[in-house]
């Protein structure tokens, strides 16, 4: 017999679709379909940046990364919901914010470079 | 394409990673001047999340994990991930794979981020016991 849920054909006798699980017996309901599970990872994978934004937020001392921790979480957030276009705009404002920061760094990295150039300068001088 | 601009790119940030993890394992910040002091304590006088962590680095590649905590518990607690990530990062533009993705839901990512700000506000307060989460603050008793 054909079961009437997937349409494998099973032995006249038996009580179960060994396919589906579906009972065979006529009248019995269908099998519940399954749940997808909480959290799902995404087939295509959307950056959130926040190994960059820990980064320069602790190593770097630069609180732009705060903004860029928050979109990473935006982005994750949005991805468990499977608002694909929401999560690439946090995405973009993420980077946007790592950016920022990491140019922030690179500023006082060279004044401090000039700063030092400078002083070692002055030292030769006298 | 061996020579093309994102190969050089990628060559610039190793040689910059790998010469900041040299020099910070041969000269502590805390002594040598070489390193830009945290621009926030510079202009406010307030210590930030990450005030220490280039001191607690050192330390850390040096071996010392308790002189590394004092300095700056959130980099040593943090070191793993960053370590896993920055090596997924590293793999996927020489083999063009990451390691397995952590995927941390969205709520574990703003708790870290409440820690974080929550860290910087605390360890600016004053006395016991939160003076002992500024940098250096649990190396003086």
């Amino acid at each position: 017999m054909f079961c009437s849920q997937c349409g494998a054909n099973n032995a006249d006798n038996a009580m179960v679709c060994t396919q589906c699980g579906r009972s065979l017996r006529v009248g019995a309901p269908p099998l519940p379909v399954q749940q997808a599970p909480m959290v799902q990872v995404p087939a295509v994978p959307v950056q959130n940046y926040l190994v960059f934004a820990i980064l320069v937020t602790v190593l770097c001392c630069l609180p732009a990364g705060i903004p860029a921790i928050v979109y990473a979480a935006q982005v994750n957030g949005k991805l468990q919901a499977g608002d694909m276009a929401g999560a690439q705009l946090a995405s973009k404002n993420a980077k946007m914010w790592c950016m920022i920061a990491a140019g922030l760094g690179l500023a006082v990295g060279l004044i401090y470079g000039v700063l030092i150039a400078a002083g070692v300068l002055s030292n030769l001088n006298h | 394409m061996p020579y093309s601009r994102k190969n050089l790119l990628l060559a610039g940030m190793v040689a910059v990673f790998a010469t900041s993890i040299a020099m910070l394992y041969f000269f502590d910040p805390a002594t040598s001047g070489l390193f830009p002091p945290c621009p926030v304590r510079y202009l406010t006088g307030w210590y930030c999340p990450g005030c220490g962590s280039l001191r607690a680095m050192h330390q850390l590649l040096q071996g010392n994990l308790r002189a590394a905590w004092a300095l700056n518990p959130l980099t040593v607690v943090l070191m793993p991930f960053l370590a896993y990530g920055t090596a997924s990062y590293v793999l996927f533009q020489i083999r063009g794979k990451y390691l397995p993705r952590l995927f941390l839901p969205a709520v574990w990512i703003r708790a870290l981020c409440a820690v974080i700000i929550l860290f910087g506000i605390a360890r600016n307060i004053p006395f016991h016991p939160f003076e002992l989460l500024a940098p250096g603050g649990m190396l003086h008793p």
